[in-house]
Formats: C-alpha cells, sequence, structure tokens
C-alpha cells in the first residue's frame, strides 16, 4: 500500500511540474507584440497625422508577412515582411475611426495579432433633408453615420418646441438600426399628426450628435383649388376676348361693296333743265 | 424692292393693329408647343420609380410627344385649310389640357404613351402650325419682327415652366401636377382667342392670281399672258373663298414642284441632325472636362437667356431694307454660323476650360436663336403666305424624323468615341455644310425669281392691254348701262392700276 500512495503523490507532482513547465514552453513561445496606445480622435475635426506601430519583439519563429485590418477586413497594399510596420494616417477624419488590427502569420503557426481602437464621435453624414408625401403612402427617413465604436441611434420628433419621443401608439412607426445606420418608416400618413420635424440622434461613449429631417404630407386633393382657379381664369379671359370682339364688330363694318342704294337716285331735280345723262341704278 | 417671293393673298395685310395681340397669342402657343415635352423631364424620376420601369421607357413619353407633334403637321395644315387658325388652336389646347387631366389618373406607363405622349402631342401640333400660319396673314412688311418675337416664346416658356414644373411637383405629386398643368395647357385656348380671322372689311383687297407658285415657267407665264380670263383673275366667287381667314385648299402637294420648297426641305433635313444635339449634350460635356453640375447647369441657363434676345433681335435685323429681299441668304448664313461655333467648341474648351464654354454658349445662344427665328420666315418667304399652312406641315413631318434621330445618334458617337469633340465637329460640320448648301443654292434661285420677274414685267404690258380690251368687252356686254365720260375714265383707269399691283405681286 505504501508504494501506491508514493506512486500517486510522484504522479500528481510530476503533473504540476509538467503543467508548469508546458506553459513556461508555451509562453516562450507565444509571440509578443508592442503595439501603440488607443487613440480618440478630436472632435472638431483637425486631427494630426496618426501613425499606429506594432513592433513583433519575440517570437517562437520568424514571421512569413505582416498587414493591416480595419473592423474586420484587410486593409490593401499593407502586406509587407517588417517586424516593425506602420499605418500612416495623414489626415485622419471621421470615417477612418474603427478597430484597426496588425496580423502577424507565421509557417507552421496560427497568426498573430494586435488591436488599437480609433475611435471618434459620430458624425452624420447623410440624411434626406426633407420629404413630401401624400396622405396614405409610406414615408422614408434615414440618417448615415461615421464614428466608433458605432452609435445608438432614437429617433425624436419635433412637438411645442422639444424634441419628443415618438408616440407609436397607432403602431405605423417602424425603426430599423444597424452600424451607422438607421431608418424611420412611416406607414399610411396621417395629414394631421405625422407632418413636421423629426430628429435622428448618434449617442456613442464619445460624444452624441443629431440632425433633423423635415416631413410633409400633401392632402388627396390637394390640387383642386389651383386647377378650379386655372381653369376659371382661362374661361374668364376668353370669354372677355371674345366678347371685346363681338362688340366691336358693329363699328367695323363699311358697306363699300354693295350699292349704295338710297344714295343715289333717279331724281332729276337738281339738273333738269341741264343737259345731263344719268344713269339708271335700278 | 418687293420680296422674292410675294404673298399672292388678296389683300395687304393690316401689318399692326391687332396683328401684335395675335403675335402674343401666337407667343403662347409655340412657347408651349416648344417647352412642354422639355420641361416634362422633371418628373421622369419619380414616375419612373413609381411605375418600376427603366429610364428610356421613360423618356419615350417624351420622345413619343415631340414625334407626335412634328407628325401631327399634315393633319394640323388640312384642318388649318378647312376649319381656320382659331378653331385648330382651341381644339388643340382643349385636347393637351384634357389628356393631363386623364393621364394623372394614369395606373400603367402605356396611359402615359398614349395620354400625354400621343394625344398631347397631336393637341400640340394643332397649336404650332396654325400660330406660324396665322402670322403671314397679319404681317407681310414686319413680317420678320412678327416671326421672331413669336418664336421667342419657346426660351421664354422653357424658363418659366422648369422652376413652376419643379414647384408643383414638390406640392402636390406628380399626379396632382399633371392635374394643374392640364389648366395651365389650356391657356393655349386663349391664345386661341386671340387669333381672330383677319377683318376682310377693313383691309384694302386686291385681286388674286390663280396660285400657281412663283415659278411657273415659261411656258405656264405664256400661257397666263393667252388666257388672261381664264387663267389669271378669278371670279368674285372664288376670290372671296380664297382670301381672308386662314382657309385654303386642303393639301397642297403641289409644293414639292416648287424650287424654293425643295432646297429648303433638303438644306433643313440634314441640319436638323446636328441641331439639337449640342444643347442636349452641353451640360455632360462640361461635367466631363471637369465642371460641377450647377455651374455645368448654369451654361444651360447662360444659353437659354442669350436665345431669349436673339430671337426677336435677329427678326428685327431681318427687317431692314437690306437683308429682307435677300433674307434667304440671312438665314444660311446663320446655320453656317452654327457650324462654324460647334466646330470651334471643343478648342474654346480645351484652351480656356469654363469661360470657354461660358463664350461658347454665348455665341451659340445668338446662333441658335437666329436660326428658330428666320425657321418659318424663310419659309413664307418662299412659298408665300397662302400656301404656308400645307408647306409647314410637310416640313415638319419630314423633319420629324432627323430631330428625332439626331442626339441619339449623337449619343452613339459619343460613347464609341468616349469623347464629345468628335459629335461637336459632326454637329459642326452637319451644319456647316447645309448653310452652304442653302447659300449657294438660294444664289442660283434669287438668279431665277429675278429673272422670271423680268419675264412677267414684259409680259404683263402686253397683259394689260389685253385686259383692258377684255373690260371693254365686258362693259359693251352689259345691257341698260350707259356710261358718263368720266365713269369711262374711271374704268379704264382701275384697270391700269390693277395691272401695275399684278406686276409687283408676281
Amino acid at each position: 500500500m505504501l508504494a501506491g500512495k508514493r506512486r500517486a503523490e510522484i504522479m500528481s507532482v510530476s503533473a504540476f511540474i509538467g503543467v508548469l513547465m508546458l506553459q513556461l514552453v508555451s509562453s516562450q513561445n507565444e509571440p509578443s507584440i508592442n503595439s501603440s496606445d488607443h487613440i480618440m480622435l478630436p472632435t472638431d475635426h483637425h486631427s494630426l497625422p496618426i501613425t499606429l506601430q506594432c513592433n513583433l519583439t519575440s517570437a517562437h519563429s520568424a514571421h512569413k508577412e505582416s498587414f493591416w485590418m480595419k473592423n474586420g477586413e484587410e486593409i490593401q497594399e499593407t502586406r509587407g515582411e517588417r517586424a516593425n510596420t506602420e499605418y500612416y494616417l495623414k489626415k485622419p477624419r471621421g470615417e477612418d475611426s474603427g478597430e484597426y488590427m496588425c496580423v502577424y502569420t507565421f509557417d507552421q503557426a496560427p497568426s498573430a495579432n494586435a488591436t488599437i481602437e480609433i475611435k471618434a464621435v459620430p458624425d452624420i453624414i447623410g440624411h434626406k433633408r426633407s420629404d413630401n408625401k401624400n396622405e396614405g403612402q409610406k414615408a422614408l427617413l434615414y440618417c448615415k453615420s461615421t464614428g466608433y465604436p458605432y452609435p445608438i441611434w432614437t429617433w425624436r420628433k419635433l412637438d411645442n418646441g422639444f424634441y419628443m419621443d415618438i408616440n407609436n401608439s397607432s403602431g405605423r412607426f417602424f425603426i430599423n438600426n444597424k452600424d451607422n445606420y438607421t431608418e424611420l418608416s412611416i406607414i399610411n400618413l396621417d395629414i394631421d399628426s405625422d407632418p413636421g420635424e423629426y430628429q435622428c440622434n448618434a449617442t456613442n461613449m464619445i460624444g452624441t450628435s443629431s440632425i433633423v429631417s423635415v416631413l410633409r404630407v400633401r392632402s388627396y386633393l390637394a390640387w383642386l383649388w389651383p386647377l378650379l382657379g386655372v381653369l376659371a381664369e382661362v374661361v374668364i379671359l376668353v370669354v372677355i376676348i371674345v366678347v371685346y370682339e363681338k362688340r366691336k364688330k358693329p363699328d367695323d363694318i363699311q358697306d363699300d361693296d354693295e350699292p349704295a342704294g338710297p344714295m343715289k337716285t333717279n331724281s332729276t331735280n337738281n339738273h333738269k333743265d341741264k343737259n345731263l345723262r344719268q344713269r339708271n341704278t335700278n | 424692292m418687293p420680296p422674292a417671293a410675294t404673298t399672292n393673298l388678296g389683300y395687304t395685310p393690316p401689318d399692326g393693329g391687332w396683328g401684335w395681340a395675335v403675335v402674343f397669342g401666337a407667343f403662347i402657343s409655340i412657347g408651349f408647343s416648344y417647352a412642354f415635352p422639355k420641361s416634362l423631364t422633371i418628373y421622369f424620376k419619380e414616375i419612373q420609380m413609381y411605375f418600376s420601369v427603366s429610364y428610356s421607357e421613360i423618356a419615350w413619353v417624351s420622345s413619343i410627344m415631340l414625334s407626335a407633334m412634328y407628325a401631327g403637321g399634315p393633319v394640323s395644315s388640312i384642318l388649318v385649310n378647312r376649319y381656320g387658325c382659331r378653331t385648330v388652336v382651341i381644339i388643340g389646347g382643349l385636347m393637351v389640357g384634357a389628356s393631363m387631366v386623364a393621364a394623372s389618373f394614369g395606373t400603367t406607363i402605356i396611359h402615359l404613351y398614349l395620354l400625354v405622349g400621343v394625344i398631347g402631342g397631336f393637341g400640340l401640333s394643332f397649336n404650332l402650325q396654325p400660330s406660324l400660319t396665322i402670322i403671314g396673314k397679319y404681317f407681310q412688311v414686319k413680317r420678320p419682327v412678327a416671326n421672331g418675337l413669336a418664336m421667342a416664346g419657346s426660351p421664354v416658356f422653357l424658363s418659366t415652366l422648369a422652376p413652376l414644373n419643379q414647384f408643383l411637383f414638390d406640392n402636390f405629386g406628380w399626379r396632382g401636377a399633371f392635374m394643374i398643368l392640364g389648366a395651365i395647357v389650356m391657356n393655349c385656348c386663349v391664345a386661341g382667342a386671340l387669333m381672330r380671322p383677319v377683318n376682310m372689311k377693313t383691309v384694302q383687297k386686291h385681286p388674286v392670281t390663280a396660285s400657281k407658285g412663283t415659278t411657273a415657267k415659261k411656258a405656264g407665264s405664256t400661257e397666263n399672258n393667252a388666257n388672261p380670263e381664264a387663267g389669271d383673275l378669278l371670279t368674285e366667287t372664288e376670290q372671296k373663298q380664297k382670301i381672308g381667314g386662314c382657309a385654303d385648299k386642303l393639301m397642297d402637294l403641289s409644293l414639292f414642284k416648287h424650287r424654293g420648297f425643295i432646297i429648303y426641305l433638303i438644306g433643313n433635313v440634314v441640319m436638323f441632325f446636328g441641331f439639337f444635339a449640342p444643347v442636349v449634350f452641353l451640360p455632360s460635356y462640361a461635367k466631363g472636362i471637369g465642371i460641377d453640375n450647377y455651374q455645368a447647369a448654369f451654361l444651360l441657363s447662360i444659353f437659354a437667356f442669350v436665345d431669349m434676345f436673339a430671337r426677336p433681335g435677329t427678326g428685327l435685323i431681318a427687317n431692314i431694307k437690306w437683308i429682307r429681299p435677300r433674307i434667304q441668304y440671312f438665314f444660311s448664313f446663320s446655320v453656317a454660323y452654327n457650324g462654324v461655333c460647334h466646330l470651334l467648341c471643343p478648342f474654346l474648351a480645351v484652351y480656356l476650360g469654363y469661360a470657354g464654354l461660358v463664350v461658347y454658349a454665348v455665341f451659340f445662344g445668338v446662333a441658335f436663336g437666329m436660326v428658330c427665328a428666320l425657321l418659318f420666315e424663310v419659309l413664307m418667304d418662299l412659298v408665300g403666305a397662302q400656301r404656308f399652312s400645307s408647306a409647314v406641315g410637310l416640313v415638319t413631318i419630314l423633319e420629324c424624323g432627323p430631330v428625332l434621330l439626331g442626339p441619339p445618334i449623337s449619343g452613339f458617337l459619343v460613347d464609341v468615341f468616349d469623347d464629345y469633340k468628335y459629335m461637336y465637329w459632326a454637329c459642326g460640320a452637319m451644319m456647316l455644310a447645309p448653310g452652304i448648301f442653302l447659300f449657294i443654292m438660294n444664289y442660283f434661285n434669287y438668279k431665277q425669281l429675278d429673272q422670271e420677274v423680268r419675264e412677267r414685267q414684259s409680259g404683263a404690258i402686253g397683259m394689260q392691254s389685253v385686259k383692258q380690251s377684255v373690260a371693254e368687252k365686258a362693259e359693251a356686254r352689259k345691257k341698260e348701262m350707259k356710261m358718263t365720260k368720266d365713269e369711262e375714265m374711271a374704268e379704264g383707269t382701275k384697270g391700269f392700276i390693277n395691272g401695275l399691283l399684278l406686276m409687283f405681286i408676281i
């Protein structure tokens, strides 16, 4: 019995030492990368040039190549063989923010990477300034932004001078958010309650930004009064012109073609005794 | 010196008075005719999305409308010859108005093709022809000015309708806008109401010759000399039918034997291939050499603005006594000038950039306005106001092809060479060649016409004595007629004056 107990002791100690040694070995094999700190872009958008640096300080073997990735996608033309790799941003803007990774690939081992985050306040770059729709139709307002981390979107409506959260008791409002994009769709537009100013608000841990879109709803028969007005104008003008013409007509008639009738007579009163021949005008 | 071809209207046109109101009516009608199809393009994007069709399918609406407007020419001429100008213009206005109102209820793109395209286009052609015809009835001496003023309607209306359409679209949507546009277009009926037939009782009449046209050959003129009674002088009833209003015989196909008409036709058909394409492609060309959208659009505004003033200006210039008799040369010059502008355009664009294109837009605006102002004036000058109605119908239907094919062919040239300058050179050539052709052919035509005038002068003196004997015979035939010596003299003088007037007209 003593031999079994001792064997177990030896086995547990050797297992413990084995695990320690494994950890030592693996930590010696895992590559270590020195990377620059996380950066926050200034809100006034006038940032100095930024250089992201990664230095592969120790590795179990020589690396094959290195490249950069942004938000999970490889950046073109960054592949190289240097251990000390840099990514240079000359004029960083809101759209340059995101999660950057420098990646080192190895022949017989999985690649190693380090993450640098460039954070920025959300900046709304696209929205519909105004939208005109007929009542009963569907309206779509959207906002697009740059900035990292991806913001939380909220939509508000201007009501008595304050922006209030949208009242969806009628169930006609639908909000669809996806990373840097948000959509507000309103179905079955109501001419009394829906027109107005809508504000989309983007907020992340750095800051917040918002922009306003105007929604106008046209009445179904909005065109009726202008139509009647123009038709009335046309009819009135035509009547005036025709009446003016009919009234002028009697003045213009001059009878120079027809025989003058009463002007010429056969009477010979004035020249009875003179020897004048007169044409018979009957 | 009398103009090359006379009116043989049978009366002296008023040349003023109510004529200016008629010019204003023609201004409105012509403005709607030319500007309406082009201004509808503002609605296309929305309608395209609504009906889910491609851009080329929606562009057909405008093409169908333009082609119906040109193809409706002969139909319009026949109706004008039968019913007179006023009726046809009013019917045309009602047609376009009704078609737009009906189109606003349309549910498929085919409805738009039929209503806006076909019926609307025909309605516009019923506006265009009579407006041009009635100017010839009301004006003779100041006709180029009247034509220039009336044709100025096109750029004025285009620059007004474009922002108006945008406003209507924003506030009423495309359906509501079509409704309101239908009512606005009915203002053509107001224009029609202004087109009063010439008041025959107040104008000075003179006998009309049988309208054998101004190119009667030698055989024909001797024939006339031989039979003065049958050929030249129409009976009283025939005269009354021919003169006054716009009515004439139904369609004058003998125009195809008219030498001046054929020259005009050939020149114009070739010219129209390259006429509109430079305007259509100017903004794209500007954007292609790196100019931004607003400045490129501004080029078109400059062009339209210059065009607006060039048209009446050209009318005034064409009216001065040195140019009016040789107005065909002025027209050929303006066509050739257009061609030269297009040929120089790529050089201006390359060496002077945006400033060069602005200069081009100004000169092109002047050239375009000149050609448009003179386009129908020279046709009136060639065939005379009496046959103008049929002539303009035939001309528009034959120009239909080049007008519609021109921009697509030019677009094809741009696609093939991937550069606008070849298209501009092609358009320049297509305008310079007809210009030179018209110049040379009209030189021969004028020579021929002058020769005919000389022949008629010598023939007329013989005719005059024949006519006096005819008049004397007629008097002898009348029963119970005892004339005093004074009245005999009066009759003889009347005959002499008639003969003189005949000489000048022909």
